[in-house]
């Protein structure tokens, strides 16, 4: 994002660039999708339309193949990714410790659950809860040092967090089992989860779908406020050069342990939602695969961005459940059961597809950080750039601009 | 059986233990001290040099996967062990000259976040090949017939013959190496290299043919662990992805760079994992990370770590 020309040379003018940002009467288009509330609002109506638009939207799902519960595990997973590039994308620290804060805010949520109450607003709060405070406790330790050391130190002590749940916790956490005993109450003491919402069923589905899409509205305005704050902008200043930043006077060490707090708190929001979600807590939510999914998911999006990483956990998850479903891979518009047909006999391009899915993802991936380290969102905005730019010379050579 | 026999036992197996992760994590020390490269393959080279073993030593039978697919079910050379032990570093070696000159030669000079988002990528896709190629199960990497017994040892008793061959093989190993570091032009300008790259080359020594050295005898180590370690655990394409891990903890308790303290390094490592699996089997693996977090705190640059050389 930084990278991306988002102020006019008026605006960058020596003379407070923040007030004459206010003043101005007509505020272009760029300024109105920076905007916070354009950002929430743009948000919560694809968030409100995403399930429809995925699962039962005419011509668009029949091509998508995609489910209801597809769209809310996308969401799920979407916040998660978004809170873990406020650290890799926006700090510059590479944490693969992240299923520590997943799958701890799962479980809690789901102990939580269990002993102390059913409602899903405090399980989903105990659970953040937790996994802010453990992302303190391990960020204090791996903070230690820097870099490479960063990455390979949460990768341990995700490790550890995976071993401790498997057998010295297995009296609370089910060791291999997973977690099975999740109750879930009301939401508000009112909705039950599993029912479809009266009236508008045929839009966002289920009261579940509404509370992670709600949630996940809600992370979006947090973490755009964060990243649009002073706050944010240290963030960034650290991610460019460190040293700097150490020389300007800023306390590196406190703000890079408030990120990894801040990105620990969302993976625990993501892990509880996902315990509301399932109403199970598998063990495999510690393990370190986890935090290199989410590692995949955020930089086949695009790091530094706001929507990258959503992108990329709704491309990841996707490929999992749809893609590796697809026996055979064969050439668009043939074979049946497809809404527009050129073809009879499916042109068969590789067969036994769906087993490749893995490789494939991991191959993209491979491409996108050797090729586009702003990910696929990050490609989209230069294409969108790039077309403008030729729009604009355009209008240029015909005698017009601005 | 006496505690000292217990006590004595307990510690050869640790030591046993730990002679694989400092097998790898010697490479894994040195290309990071190096070349300044964070290497998330290695662990995938291991792999490689297991299953290159694995087809080197034994006919194995292929029940799902590519290769069964094409018509290659039973696949191997029954050459027998010391043939691979001798074959596949060769082979591993190779593996990171190529690896170093497209994957990390590109990369010395992008962020170190971007050198673990590519070697992770590269590791899944290693990784997925093999389960295509070999499917997904595990297989058993027999141990060589000349060491499958047991050996009387004075005070402990029995003790297998195996475990012994695999301390006298890393140890063998680890002198070959430190012996080439320490006591060859090779290894003069390698140090050299760790300590200040940029004054190595105004000297006029060209380190881009060292540094394809380096990685590629890191890549060979972690190739001979693979044929040595195979035996000692089931044979699936996880393997590189298990080990990675603890070696990884292994290279930062020791310090980045340093031979001895991958070897120190590991030994703890192995030790504390057989000492709790004695003792609170449930512990067992959590232990190597407490061990880990309290050297980290007391000594953030590793046992034997330099703090000019590891940032």
């Amino acid at each position: 994002m930084s990278d991306e020309p988002t102020e006019t040379p008026e605006a960058a003018d020596e003379t407070g660039s923040v007030v004459e940002r206010t003043q101005r009467e007509l505020p272009s288009w760029e300024r109105v999708r920076e905007s916070e509330l354009f950002v929430v609002g743009a948000t919560a109506l694809a968030v409100a339309v995403f399930p429809w638009l995925f699962a039962r939207a005419p011509v668009i799902s029949g091509v998508l193949n995609g489910y209801q519960d597809l769209a809310t595990l996308i969401l799920i997973w979407g916040i998660f990714a978004m809170g873990f590039n406020l650290l890799l994308g926006y700090t510059g620290l590479l944490s693969f410790g992240h299923a520590a804060f997943w799958g701890g805010a799962a479980y809690a949520a789901g102990v939580f659950s269990a002993q102390v109450s059913s409602s899903p607003v405090l399980v989903i709060l105990a659970g953040t809860s937790f996994a802010a405070l453990s992302a303190w406790i391990l960020g204090f330790i791996s903070l230690r040092r820097g870099g490479i050391y960063f990455a390979i130190l949460t990768l341990a002590f995700g490790q550890m967090a995976y071993y401790m749940a498997l057998s010295p916790l297995a009296w609370i956490t089910g060791g291999e089992n997973g977690f099975t005993g999740v109750q879930l109450g009301k939401l508000f003491g009112v909705f039950q989860l599993r029912y479809p919402v009266p009236m508008l069923d045929w839009l966002v589905g289920t009261w579940k779908y509404v509370l992670v899409g709600g949630v996940a509205v809600l992370c979006v305005a947090a973490a755009n406020r964060i990243l649009h704050s002073p706050y944010g902008m240290v963030f960034r200043a650290i991610r460019e050069n460190d040293q700097r930043a150490e020389f300007v006077g800023l306390n590196v060490w406190r703000y890079k342990l408030m990120a990894f707090v801040i990105s620990g708190a969302f993976a625990g929001v993501a892990g509880s939602l996902y315990t509301v979600y399932s109403a199970y807590v598998p063990l495999s939510s510690f393990y370190w695969t986890t935090s290199g999914e989410v590692v995949i998911m955020a930089v086949l999006g695009g790091v530094g961005s706001l929507f990258g990483p959503i992108l990329g956990a709704g491309i990841y998850l996707y490929v999992e459940n749809i893609v590796s479903g697809i026996q055979q891979l064969t050439l668009p518009f043939t074979g049946p059961n497809e809404w527009l047909t050129l073809v009879e006999e499916p042109v068969v391009l590789l067969d036994g597809f769906g087993a490749y899915w893995h490789l494939i993802l991991g191959l993209v991936f491979v491409a996108v950080v050797v090729l586009f380290p702003r990910g696929i969102w990050g490609l989209f905005q230069d294409l969108g750039g790039a077309l403008r730019r030729l729009g604009g010379s355009a209008v240029k050579r015909l005698g017009g601009g601005r | 059986m006496s505690v000292l026999a217990e006590v004595l036992t307990v510690l050869l197996n640790g030591l046993q233990q730990g002679a694989i992760y400092v097998l790898v994590a010697i490479g894994l020390s040195i290309i990071l001290g190096t070349l300044k490269f964070v290497n998330f393959a290695h662990g995938a080279l291991y792999l490689i040099g297991t299953y290159a073993g694995l087809l080197i030593t034994l006919e194995i039978n292929v029940t799902d996967g590519k290769l069964a697919d094409w018509g290659y079910t039973p696949i191997g050379l029954e050459w027998g062990f010391l043939p691979a032990l001798i074959i596949v570093p060769v082979v591993v070696f190779g593996v990171g000259l190529l690896m170093e000159r497209f994957v990390a030669r590109p990369f010395y000079d992008r962020p170190d976040t971007d050198q673990i988002l590519l070697t992770f990528g590269l590791a899944i896709v290693i990784q997925e090949v093999f389960k295509i190629l070999f499917g997904g199960q595990s297989y058993n990497f027999a141990r060589p017939g000349w060491a499958s017994g047991q050996v009387g040892l004075p005070i402990i008793g029995t003790f297998p013959e195996w475990r012994l061959y695999i301390i006298a093989i890393t140890a063998t190993v680890v002198v070959l190496v430190y012996g080439l570091i320490e006591y060859t032009d090779f290894g003069l300008v390698v140090r050299a290299g760790t300590r200040d790259a940029e004054m190595v080359e105004l000297l006029g020594i060209k380190l881009s043919r060292p540094y394809l050295m380096v990685f590629g005898v890191g890549a060979a180590l972690a190739g001979v662990a693979g044929v040595v370690g195979g035996p000692l655990y089931a044979v699936n394409p996880n393997i590189g992805t298990e080990i990675l891990v603890p070696s990884f903890l292994v290279v930062v308790i020791g310090g980045v760079g340093s031979i001895a303290g991958a070897v120190l390094g590991g030994i703890l490592i192995g030790e504390t994992l057989a000492i709790m699996v004695a003792i609170a089997p449930q512990w067992s693996q959590v232990g190597i990370y407490v061990l880990a977090a309290i050297v980290l705190l007391a000594r953030p640059q590793g046992l034997l770590g330099s703090e000019e050389v590891a940032p």
